[in-house]
């Protein structure tokens, strides 16, 4: 009998306990490793001749340019991403809201490149974005427009990589949109009708403010989201040319070899970095969007 | 077969008490109706019983046996919820026979009991099909056979049936009488509806803020409320009650206690009055009559006064109730019953 | 072209146009049958943009060398080179790195159902001593991207001597934090009731989670591991950051590396081993692209 009671007590810790495993293994310990990396000088081949040398990787990395150069690369594609894609997908989700079969046709193609590889659509860019035989200087030059450099001009090769960001994401986040408004009451519309509201009001008035929920949570997730980009820089530009989308984790991946320690203070800046953007968000969650 | 005890119980739910040492015996193959108020604790004393809450103190016994300890499915009972709780995803018949297969029942066993539960609750034609494609009543029924299957000592029943419509309710309480005839276990029935109470039970226990008002047979409750609540809530319309003017008590009548006549008539208790509203319901007509100091429902049987129509109403010295400031009712043989009789005598036409 | 004709087919008569006719006038139903079908027709403009590049993709991989380099473009090959394709797949192992993909895919969603299911059900059933920070752990795991984790995680399995094998790209993924969070959501919406039957019933809560909430849950579990499918058999991150040799690769990484192996302008050979990667998912897209858009969207919306 009392054994039964003791088992009750014990059964949700041993639920969890597996699940709690993997998160003190992967991700809770590696934290606090990363921690302690941050704080030497990491000899990969003889782990007993690393040096602690306390927050001189810190120092370091606050003083090298190369640091500032991949922390504003990220940022500006971090907003260029963000805004593009958030203004493409709500207009693509009001333009294709209304329930056809042809409307859901073009929303699973437009979100047919989420589901494949970064580095499929990362190749089939690159050959689109050819310079010499690639088909968008075809086609830029069929229309008398001159020729782009793309991926091979430190000018427009952020520029390219946010395009083949936002073409992979854009159908998936106007299909998040789409459903939130399906989720707005028909009814709404209909007093809206009643009490002769403007289209434009009754955008402004009760779309928007009825899927401010949705937007938000979409834009903390993109925002997170590019700021660990990676893939396809690693494979379509190799972080350059002259370090023009070199990103933070592409910057981190380059000394993780060489330089484990500094790499290492490099992740528990972006850590940090995530970690406010987060706090941020949630604070201004609770402060603004709260109309339920 | 069981009788089921609560021994100075308490149950709180994170500081909230919502039973405060409450002590009740139901006896065993009657059935029990726990009536009253949403929040008034009927619910609470079910799932103790079930097992599904764990009492704060006290203890609660079946068949004499502390259960505290003993796990929901090994209690011996059985419950229907409100909502009936059927299994989605598994068939009518995997419904009914999920117990017995937990209680190691054996396949032809298990498939000879589900063939006579089904053919008793009429649910034959239907032991392939999934809840979501039956109708509230036939759910209602495969909730009862799943229960009924595992012959359970204690049946639970948490207003099972007031997701029904109005017809189909009235003609499940025959059911569930019927039933609980065939059965002859005991059951435990939950409801707020005092119209349910009244018709079912054996017993009916009835609650209010975490207390017992009052436990006592239909008639019983009906004719002798302990107090003002249960005056009030056993009975529609409820009891019309006024002050007396005297010692801060109260007296009432029944709403079919009272009789309305064109002229003066001597009853002990008479005023003069004004219909204000008249409900014709058919065998009977209720009448809301104004008087000087109070509003009174009254119940005909017979339907022969117009709204604004000018009335007396009298009623009879057997049929009036007093209360105490305290609401519990003063009975007869009380020393002050005679001072309040001629008092409200006094009050006469007023 | 396919498309186009669909486009037409739909201008006939759709249910947007009955509303039209019927709200407007006149000689406006006129205009507002133009109207529809150029909104159609960017429409179709615009769905082209996304699948065109595809098919570009399949056209360039059934091209000679000669044929890629010319300008105009050659949009349909003069025949069809399927030996580009017997190429791309002899640069290097390639049934190896298939074979590594499929086994770290199915492990992972393997070992995550067996390891979420239980945790979610404890946060969702249980009040235990704890569970806030337990479960704060949970979304804590959620947040934090392994572009953070990976270099002590490296250091740590090559310690544990796993670099050699499948490990290291299936054991970080044991817990999924997203699917635990999804998942216990959706178990506090299943009603008390029906467990507490269960419970009635003498089911263990080891059945109640068999029997009743793992058939009770199937859409969110389904979404959960067809997510999980999609980033994993997709992924290159990871693969890239954990593996030394090319035994252990999987296949993304292996089509990546053919720009490496095959030189950089063999477009033909680079396109045809990604038609490789991509035409499996494209053809199950196709033939459940309103599962597979229903599980997105309900994962996105919490």
């Amino acid at each position: 009998m009392n054994n039964t009671r003791v088992w009750q007590k014990l059964r949700p810790y041993a639920l969890v306990l597996p699940a709690m495993i993997g998160i003190l293994l992967f991700v809770v310990y590696p934290i606090l490793y990363l921690v302690k990396l941050s704080m030497f000088k990491y000899n990969l081949l003889n782990k007993d001749k690393s040096k602690f040398i306390g927050a001189d990787n810190y120092t370091e990395i606050f003083s090298r340019g190369d640091f500032y150069n991949a922390l504003l690369t990220t940022v500006l594609y971090t907003v260029g991403v963000v805004v593009i894609t958030m203004a493409l997908s709500l207009f693509i989700a009001l333009w294709l809201n209304q329930n056809t079969r042809f409307n859901a046709l073009v929303q699973a193609g437009i979100f047919t490149p989420h589901i494949i590889s970064i580095v499929s659509i990362a190749l089939v860019w690159m050959w689109l974005m050819e310079p010499n035989y690639g088909l968008l200087n075809f086609a830029l030059k069929a229309v008398g427009l001159p020729a782009l450099p793309w991926l091979q001009s430190s000018s427009t090769s952020l520029l390219s990589i946010i395009i083949v960001s936002v073409w992979q994401n854009v159908g998936y986040y106007s299909l998040l949109i789409v459903a939130a408004l399906k989720n707005i009451p028909q009814t709404i519309y209909e007093a809206a009708a009643l009490d002769n509201a403007s289209k434009f009001k009754v955008f402004y008035k009760i779309t928007l403010p009825m899927i401010s929920p949705q937007l938000f949570f979409i834009l903390v997730i993109m925002t997170i989201g590019s700021f660990k980009v990676f893939d396809t820089v690693k494979i379509m530009t190799g972080g350059g040319p002259n370090g023009s989308t070199t990103t933070l984790v592409y910057y981190i991946y380059e000394f993780r070899t060489t330089s484990i320690g500094y790499a290492s203070a490099t992740g528990v800046v972006l850590m940090a970095i995530i970690t406010v953007l987060t706090f941020i968000y949630f604070r201004l969650l609770s402060n603004k969007v709260h109309y339920q | 077969m069981a009788a089921i005890e609560f021994v100075n119980v308490t149950q709180a739910f994170e500081k909230n008490v919502i039973i405060k040492d409450l002590n009740l015996k139901i006896e065993d193959g009657k059935f029990t109706v726990l009536v009253g108020p949403s929040g008034c604790g009927k619910t609470t004393l079910l799932r103790m019983i079930a097992g599904l809450d764990r009492q704060t103190a006290g203890s609660v016994l079946i068949g004499g046996e502390d259960v505290t300890d003993i796990a929901p499915g090994q209690r011996g009972v059985a419950m229907v919820f409100q909502n009936y709780a059927l299994y989605p995803t598994m068939t009518v018949r995997e419904n009914i026979e999920f117990g017995l297969k937990n209680n190691k029942v054996s396949k032809e066993e298990r498939n000879r009991l589900v063939e006579s539960i089904s053919e008793t609750v009429g649910l034959s034609p239907y032991l392939n099909r999934k809840p979501s494609a039956l109708s509230g009543g036939q759910r209602q029924r495969v909730a009862l056979a799943r229960a009924m299957v595992k012959k359970p000592s204690v049946f639970l029943m948490d207003e099972p049936l007031s997701n029904l419509d109005a017809k189909l309710r009235a003609q499940m309480r025959i059911e569930l009488i019927e039933l609980h005839k065939k059965l002859g276990t005991t059951f435990v029935y939950v409801t707020h509806d005092q119209v349910e109470a009244m018709s079912m039970a054996d017993t009916i226990v009835l609650m209010n803020q975490g207390r017992i008002q009052q436990e006592a047979a239909p008639e019983d409750i009906y004719r002798q409320p302990n107090n003002l609540f249960a005056a009030q809530f056993i009975g529609v319309p409820p009891m019309n009650v006024g002050d007396l003017g005297m010692d801060g008590v109260k007296f009432g009548f029944r709403p079919e206690g009272a009789v309305l006549t064109a002229e003066r008539t001597d009853s002990h208790f008479g005023v003069r009055g004004r219909i204000v509203t008249r409900e014709m319901l058919g065998s009977e007509t209720i009448y809301q009559v104004k008087t000087k100091q109070h509003a009174f429902m009254i119940k005909c049987t017979e339907d022969q006064f117009t709204v604004d129509q000018e009335v007396f109403l009298g009623v009879d010295a057997s049929k009036i109730f007093f209360f105490r400031q305290d609401e519990h009712r003063i009975a007869q043989d009380d020393v002050r019953h005679a001072a309040y009789m001629a008092a409200l005598r006094g009050q006469q036409h007023e | 072209m396919q498309l186009q004709k669909e486009g037409k087919k739909q201008s006939g008569g759709g249910p947007e146009l009955s509303i039209d006719s019927v709200t407007r006038t006149g000689s406006k139903p006129k205009i507002a049958s133009v109207r529809k079908t150029w909104s159609m027709f960017w429409k179709a403009v615009v769905l082209m943009g996304f699948i065109f590049p595809f098919l570009w993709m399949i056209s360039t991989s059934l091209q000679t060398f000669e044929e890629t380099m010319k300008f105009p473009p050659t949009w349909i090959p003069a025949s069809l080179q399927w030996s580009n394709f017997v190429e791309a797949m002899s640069s290097g192992p390639f049934l190896t790195y298939f074979k590594n993909s499929v086994i770290v895919t199915t492990s992972i969603i393997l070992i995550q159902l067996a390891v979420m299911i239980p945790a979610a059900y404890a946060f969702a059933q249980y009040k235990f001593f704890g569970n806030k920070i337990l479960f704060g752990m949970v979304l804590l795991a959620f947040m934090i991207p392994g572009q953070v984790t990976f270099i002590p995680v490296y250091l740590m399995l090559a310690d544990a001597g796993m670099i050699k094998s499948l490990w290291p790209q299936i054991l970080p993924f044991m817990s999924n934090a997203f699917g635990i969070f999804l998942l216990r959501q959706y178990f506090m919406q299943i009603p008390q009731e029906i467990v507490e039957s269960a419970r009635l019933d003498n089911a263990s809560e080891f059945k109640i989670i068999w029997k009743i909430m793992i058939p009770m849950s199937m859409p969110a579990i389904s979404t959960v591991a067809l997510f999980s499918f999609v980033s994993h058999w997709n992924d290159y991150f990871w693969p890239l950051v954990m593996t030394d040799s090319e035994a252990v690769r999987p296949l993304t990484m292996g089509i990546a590396m053919l720009r490496e192996t095959e030189g950089i302008s063999n477009w033909h050979i680079i396109m045809a081993g990604n038609v490789v990667l991509v035409v499996p998912i494209l053809i199950v897209y196709l033939f459940a692209s309103r599962q597979i858009v229903k599980a997105f969207v309900y994962s996105g919306i919490k």
